[in-house]
């Protein structure tokens, strides 16, 4: 199958809801509608290689939700991200990520050997060698590594434990989803971490997967074609210990709260209630709305590889948009499910100065303040 | 063009909490990754582009136990003709010496135009191989190259000097250089362009094919030995404060006062 054909370029009929929908397209060249046609006239891939607007896509896929023609927009970006990568000629930056998560199992490239510093002292079953479990967390890069985050997973852990869930970690022996990996065009590595991964779970004897990010919950929940195996996003499991009253917040958190969806947890994989169910459960917390919500939910720039690349074009990045509409709104915290949402969203409070007016908080942050053991 | 390009399989230890080994002469290899040497990259890619520029073979030589097959698929995968492993448990605990003796051994059977190495390499850093070599194959050579312009039989190539200066030599064909890292932007090596290499010949060599023998390489026929490996001792005066973030920087202050600094 040619290219054309693997992306059905034959079948657009240039409406340009694509771009028109595209958060990225007021602000940088790129211009998903015209690279269609531009790749389809030319019969092949190459006069779109050249350009550096490539890079800027964050595979948030409001064009494939958009397009009345059923294609995927989103999915030819990466593909020619994919020739690219064949030919060699990527950003110095993804080259490093690629290269990272090949050598040491994160984009980072950060040591294997202190890939669970972030339970610092909490005690969690490494699967299997100290146990068994139903449930295996798989905690994810970012989490994993950076400081920022790391709380978000030791919080998890906390709850889990209170709630008497039976679950485990891979500890050092899990590797990065792939799922940027992918989407920066490296399917043979893709395919690496999918068959490592794979091993993993099976060898762990846990049965249901859940995940810190809604971006491994996308790979492992509709990328790796688990068979057997259930796979969650936090903000599933935890929503669900809440109705069955096994999770409760007794602490008021006093505060006017909007939620961020995530791309990969809304929009590509229809979680937009969960994390809502558990905001509005604890106490104290008043829910807003942005006016760009759920499947209209404004893309924080924070995926498809633009962890690893700047990103062309001028003017504010939606980021600071979203921190300002969330100001503008009267909020006084972002809250997201998103290890990359959170990042993102946190530099864009900083820059636009309104990181003491509107604080950036993953749900589990704001869980854990409304928990009696404060600590958590 | 022919060129000869000498890569070095080494481990990467940027945030690693390396252990002496139980010899005390070198350090605990289980758990480390292994890549190919940053300058040895840059030493490939400046290879393949003189091929692509100019026409010729690339031959790629390394020394190594099987495991260093990686960095040669990984040259073969950039586009290099050739691939040359010598092996024999005997070169364990060579010099750079030694290794360059057994690169030049193999060498005198391969027609070349010029050989690059890295400048140095990133685990034991001598910077010896690539000069030693030369002067081995009695050609002439120049380090910390920065850049290379062929002209005919002859090359003009940048050499980095100290001061932020830099130099242009001209140099007679054949030459060896050692290629400083920057020289070019290393392409990137895909998954499915390794495995479309893997099942490439590569040639494999011992001792007794080179026509050396045991005595002459490892640790019996260097002239350097190591007599201990060991991380160096803390300094009395080093004080390493702790606590958090707040109470580390009033620590700060507070010495600072005491010395008269603020």
């Amino acid at each position: 199958m040619d290219f054309l054909e693997k992306y059905e370029l034959y079948a657009c009929f240039q409406c340009g809801k694509c771009t028109g929908g595209c958060p990225l397209s007021l602000r940088t060249a790129l211009n998903i509608r015209f690279l269609m046609r531009e790749v389809l006239l030319g019969g092949k891939p190459d006069t779109a290689l050249h350009r550096e607007e490539l890079w800027d896509c964050t595979t948030c896929a409001t064009c494939t939700l958009r397009c009345p023609r059923g294609l995927k927009p989103s999915e030819f970006i990466v593909g020619l991200r994919a020739e690219l990568v064949e030919e060699g000629k990527v950003p110095k930056t993804v080259i490093d990520a690629l290269e990272g998560t090949y050598k040491h199992g994160n984009p980072w490239g950060r040591v294997r050997q202190k890939r669970s510093e972030w339970r610092d002292g909490l005690e969690v079953k490494i699967l299997p060698e100290e146990g068994q479990a139903e449930w295996l967390y798989f905690v994810g890069c970012a989490p994993s590594y950076d400081p920022r985050l790391q709380g978000i997973p030791r919080t998890l852990c906390r709850i889990l434990e209170k709630a008497h869930v039976d679950f485990g970690i891979l500890g050092t022996k899990e590797s990065c989803c792939g799922n940027e990996i992918r989407r920066m065009g490296e399917e043979g590595l893709f395919e690496e971490l999918i068959e490592e991964n794979t091993e993993h779970f099976r060898a762990s004897g846990a049965k249901t997967l859940v995940t810190t990010s809604p971006h491994c919950f996308n790979a492992l929940g509709t990328e790796y074609r688990l068979e057997g195996f259930q796979v969650f996003h936090y903000t599933q499991l935890l929503s669900e210990l809440v109705k069955e009253g096994k999770v409760g917040f007794s602490h008021e958190v006093k505060k006017k709260v909007v939620f961020h969806d995530p791309c990969f947890l809304g929009k590509q994989n229809g979680v937009f209630d969960p994390p809502r169910d558990i905001l509005k459960v604890i106490p104290g917390i008043e829910l807003l709305e942005f006016e760009r919500s759920r499947d209209r939910s404004l893309c924080c720039e924070g995926g498809g590889g633009r962890m690893w690349v700047e990103g062309t074009g001028q003017g504010e990045r939606n980021s600071e948009i979203r921190v300002r509409d969330a100001h503008a709104i009267g909020a006084e915290v972002i809250a997201t499910a998103c290890p990359f949402c959170l990042l993102t969203l946190e530099d864009a409070a900083k820059t636009t100065a309104l990181d003491e007016k509107v604080l950036i908080k993953d749900i589990l942050e704001l869980a854990a303040e409304a928990m009696e053991s404060d600590h958590i | 063009m022919d060129v000869i390009v000498c890569i070095k399989r080494v481990p990467e230890v940027a945030e690693v909490d390396l252990q002496v080994d139980s010899t005390g002469k070198g350090l605990q290899k289980k758990d480390l990754v292994f890549s190919i040497n940053d300058w040895d990259n840059y030493a490939v890619e400046e290879a393949v582009r003189i091929k692509e520029k100019f026409g010729g073979t690339v031959t790629v030589i390394t020394i190594g136990p099987k495991e260093s097959e990686d960095v040669l698929r990984r040259a073969l995968a950039l586009g290099v003709d050739e691939a040359v492993r010598v092996t024999d448990p005997a070169t364990e605990g060579s010099d750079g010496y030694v290794l360059a003796k057994i690169l030049a051994a193999v060498i005198k059977d391969i027609p070349y135009d010029l050989i690059l190495t890295g400048v140095q390499a990133d685990d034991d850093g001598y910077a010896q191989v690539g000069t030693t070599l030369a002067e081995f194959l009695g050609i002439a050579h120049a380090t910390l190259v920065t850049d290379i312009a062929i002209e005919e039989k002859r090359t003009k190539v940048r050499r980095e000097l100290e001061g932020g200066m830099e130099e242009v030599l001209d140099v007679e064909l054949p030459a060896l250089f050692t290629i400083q890292s920057g020289i070019n932007e290393p392409r990137y090596i895909s998954i499915f362009g390794i495995r479309k290499v893997a099942k490439k010949e590569i040639k494999v060599l011992d001792l007794s094919t080179l026509g050396l023998s045991p005595n002459n390489v490892g640790e019996e026929g260097s002239m350097i030995g190591i007599s201990r490996i060991f991380p160096p001792p803390v300094d009395k005066r080093a004080e390493i404060l702790v606590g958090g973030p707040d109470e580390v920087a009033a620590k700060v202050t507070d010495i600072f006062e005491k010395a008269g600094v603020i």
